[in-house]
């Protein structure tokens, strides 16, 4: 069994030295947050944690920074032992996408569906891409987790 | 060639109402003969949106809504909030309150598991488990009105502390419970590893290995059942479990009977863990002063729910109100195992497979029942209804 | 007379209405004792009395893609078998009010009829629910079926005669269980295979199909089938009762002997888990045939060459 503190180091030392577009963080002292810069690091990134065997895809949680910023937040939360290693990956509100992690984690299924419904994320790979929780003849172009969501124009469709 | 199979398909829907099914969730099982060749989830029956409606409400008001997200596991949701909640606002509970929240966790969680076993039982056509185990569950539903003043939705916890103490008596009744639920716990591992019709229905049913558990992420007794270590009461112990070691209780086969074993042990190392508490309460206060205001931060809580790993992400933005909370349930995890296990099984082990995961779909959806509290009767078109819940979680309400 | 004597015995006793209500008695005794095996209260003495007199009030619904002239006389057909099989049976100790050579036999495709008729009622309609449970109750009737007979023709042997009222008269104070035990445990488990109880309750299992074969019904349908299912108890009860333990000569013994036979049912479902279709199919082909054909080898043997 590895430890907490074990787990970080490597995670902070696989981060900084083997892809250079990342940036690491240590919030709390049981939590590491890896900030990737571009979209395309996140499988290799993804692939090398599963190879090192750094924990498990915990959940993945999706957050919309606002209109200013105009970008949403993926979190991937891998959990081994204590220690929580997140992936931070912005992309675009507008047209945003990001890969499918079910090649490599079959769980992260349930997860992308649901970002992908509640935010309007595309997630490009997904096998099974209808709705997961919401109703089947839910308002296309909108997505309640939005700071924008508007309950009213969900009124005024249906 | 393929849309001549698609008509050849014989499918039999199981869910959204469904009498093997105490929640609303749907699966679309597709059959040959008796043996299961697919499977199809579709969730949301219950879908609530309280991941949004946390955003609309101030952090006190919000912990009573996240612990009605389960009927059986509420106290953890509310532990998960708490300690989460706590750490951003740099404030720690006492340890008398801390001892508290574990105690309560843990009757809660015998709670579960009793109330799995008969669901399980159920399932398997042997309602005699069930009739008898629902009647020994009742003895815990009484510990937890005694100590909390509610049988559901206990409301144990409050911001920074818990609201109910312990005295004497009450840890004098406790313990008589347990002696009672031990021995009866004893029984009933006795029968659901010795009872031959039992056994047929889940010995090497639902097998999955250690490689599977691992691929398919699942989470808790599921996982613990086919041999992986996996449980944050032990990994990474909170509030008061650093204090009470818990020891993981594990098996390997990975079928349905081991599922049964690893609750029913489960259930004794919740006896052990609350007669050490109540054994070795630590004085003194119950609640610490929380800020109204919450500074600027993020948090990740993870508990031991019943069910498995309870993942809270909790976000602020230094107001009274949350900017994100992001609630992982352990179902969610453990539902995508059902879909695949359940192929290649007969038809009639798609309930066991999934009772076998103890699978909770409110905890996964997210929602709340509507609330009569308007007299005035009429009928409501599932549009009508669902706008009102959104128009009541949006704070229009309020 | 004859007429009227007829028309009594179909429509009054031993057919008709006393069995009914017998029989509402049974199931009524059925569910208490289940109840209290279980740790329940269970129902009140006019439960199963109000649940048919219910259902027969209610609104019966057809479903659509069903083919009427099915859907409708089959819980009639399955009813009027079992209550035709009650005027060979002694039911309440007195003697059968109509008796033939052979109608043992009879009797016991009668009571088969009821689950042909239910098969046949699940799948008449488009539910997948009833298709499953149809397939589910034929295959049973398929399995439990021949040993269930064996088991009957058993004591038939050994009184020279397939007249249920000679049987009977041999067996009368003779406990053939004591001779015949296998014969006697097939006849027994065979009768809770042919009423769908637990552990032979695969084709009503409700965590998986709701209610089998009968899901599409309500009403007066569903309640007629019930009374059906009531009746068969009943008219099994009594041949085990007659021929494995010493016959029931009179009402007393009738009753006696039937509702410890029940007790022992009840004991029975309270203790044993619902047995897969595939499960089921093996239990009686693998044990119940083979202990039923031992019980005749050794019947053939200790008869000696005379039959």
């Amino acid at each position: 069994m590895i430890t907490t503190e074990e787990a970080l180091t490597i995670a902070t030392e696989f981060a900084e030295n083997w892809l250079w577009t990342t940036e690491t963080a240590r919030p709390e002292q049981n939590r590491l947050d890896i900030t990737l810069t571009t979209p395309d690091d996140l499988i290799p990134i993804v692939v090398g944690l599963r190879v090192k065997r750094l924990g498990y895809l915990s959940a993945i949680s999706g957050l919309d920074l606002g209109a200013e910023v105009d970008e949403f937040e993926l979190l991937y939360h891998f959990c081994i032992a204590a220690a929580v290693i997140t992936l931070r990956l912005r992309i675009p509100r507008k047209n945003g996408s990001v890969q499918s992690l079910c090649e490599i984690i079959p769980s992260a299924e349930a997860f992308e569906r649901e970002i992908s419904e509640m935010f309007g994320v595309t997630v490009i790979g997904l096998r099974n891409p209808e709705h997961l929780y919401l109703p089947d003849d839910w308002a296309e172009d909108q997505y309640p987790l939005r700071k924008d969501f508007d309950p009213a124009v969900i009124r005024s469709s249906t | 060639m393929e849309e001549q199979q698609e008509v050849e398909q014989f499918m039999v829907p199981i869910g959204p109402q469904h009498p093997a099914l105490k929640e609303p969730g749907h699966f679309l099982i597709t059959v040959d003969g008796e043996i299961v060749t697919n499977a199809v989830v579709r969730l949301g029956y219950a879908h609530r949106g309280i991941e949004k409606a946390t955003e609309e409400r101030n952090w006190v008001r919000n912990l009573y809504l996240l612990e009605r997200i389960c009927g059986i596991c509420s106290h953890i949701h509310a532990t998960a909030y708490c300690l989460g909640l706590e750490r951003l606002a740099e404030v720690e509970a006492p340890p008398r309150a801390q001892a508290i929240r574990v105690l309560v966790a843990e009757l809660e969680r015998i709670h579960s598991h009793m109330l799995w076993l008969g669901v399980a039982a159920h399932e398997a056509g042997f309602d005699s488990l069930f009739m008898y185990s629902w009647r020994d569950r009742e003895t815990v539903m009484d510990l937890l009105e005694n100590l909390t003043g509610n049988r559901v939705n206990y409301s144990a916890n409050v911001l920074g502390g818990v609201k109910c103490d312990i005295d004497i008596v009450q840890a004098d009744t406790i313990f008589m419970a347990l002696e009672f639920l031990q021995e009866r716990t004893r029984h009933y591992l006795d029968v659901v590893t010795s009872d031959a019709m039992f056994l047929q229905r889940t010995r090497g049913i639902g097998v999955m290995t250690r490689l599977q558990a691992e691929v398919l992420g699942v989470v808790g007794p599921t996982a613990r059942a086919s041999g992986v270590h996996r449980d944050i009461r032990a990994e990474a112990p909170y509030s008061a479990y650093p204090s009470y070691p818990v020891r993981v209780v594990c098996e390997e086969k990975g079928d349905l009977e081991a599922r049964f074993v690893v609750r029913i042990n489960e259930l004794f190392e919740s006896y052990r863990i609350i007669r050490l508490i109540l054994e070795d309460l630590p004085p003194g206060e119950l609640r610490e002063k929380m800020p109204r205001r919450i500074r600027e931060g993020e948090t990740v809580s993870r508990v031991e729910a019943p069910r498995g790993e309870l993942f809270y992400f909790i976000k602020s933005n230094g107001t009274d109100k949350p900017e994100r909370i992001k609630v992982r349930t352990p179902t969610i995890c453990n539902m995508m195992s059902v879909v695949k296990l359940a192929i290649g099984h007969q038809l009639a082990d798609v309930p066991m497979i999934l009772a076998g995961i103890d699978p909770c779909f409110s905890c996964n959806d997210r929602m709340i029942i509507l609330e009569r509290s308007h007299a005035k009767q009429e009928v409501w078109s599932w549009e009508r209804l669902r706008q009102h819940g959104i128009e009541y979680y949006h704070g229009n309400h309020s | 007379m004859e007429i009227i004597r007829d028309l009594i015995a179909l429509l009054f006793f031993p057919s008709g209405l006393v069995l009914l209500v017998l029989s509402l008695f049974y199931e009524w005794v059925d569910r208490k004792l289940l109840a209290q095996f279980q740790n329940r209260i269970g129902p009140r003495w006019f439960q199963p009395f109000a649940d048919v007199i219910k259902l027969l009030a209610k609104e019966e619904v057809i479903p659509q893609g069903v083919d009427r002239r099915l859907f409708i006389p089959l819980p009639i057909v399955g009813l009027a078998g079992v209550l035709t099989a009650a005027i060979y049976v002694p039911i309440m100790g007195m003697a059968p009010s109509h008796s033939f050579k052979g109608d043992l036999i009879v009797t016991v495709y009668l009571l088969s009829l009821l689950t042909l008729c239910m098969g046949l009622a699940g799948s008449n309609t488009i539910g997948r629910f009833s298709l499953v449970g149809a397939t589910r109750t034929l295959t049973q009737l398929f399995s439990y079926e021949a040993p269930f007979l064996l088991a009957l023709l058993g004591p038939a042997i050994v009184a020279g005669s397939w007249q249920i009222s000679e049987i009977t008269a041999y067996t009368e104070n003779r406990w053939l269980l004591l001779t015949q035990p296998f014969g006697f445990l097939v006849a027994l488990i065979g009768l809770m295979g042919k009423l769908e109880l637990p552990p032979f309750d695969a084709p009503e299992a409700e965590t998986e199909i709701v209610a089998g074969a009968l899901t599409g019904y309500s009403g007066r349908g569903l309640a007629l089938f019930h009374l059906g299912k009531g009746v068969e108890m009943l008219i099994g009860l009594t041949l085990i009762a007659a021929f494995y333990l010493g016959g029931v000569s009179n009402p007393l013994l009738f009753f006696v002997k039937t509702l410890a036979l029940l007790l022992i049912m009840a004991g029975l479902q309270a203790l044993l888990a619902r047995l897969r279709i595939d499960q089921t199919v093996g239990v009686w082909w693998r044990y119940g045939a083979l202990l039923v054909l031992v019980q005749w080898m050794v019947i053939i043997v200790s008869k000696g060459p005379v039959l």
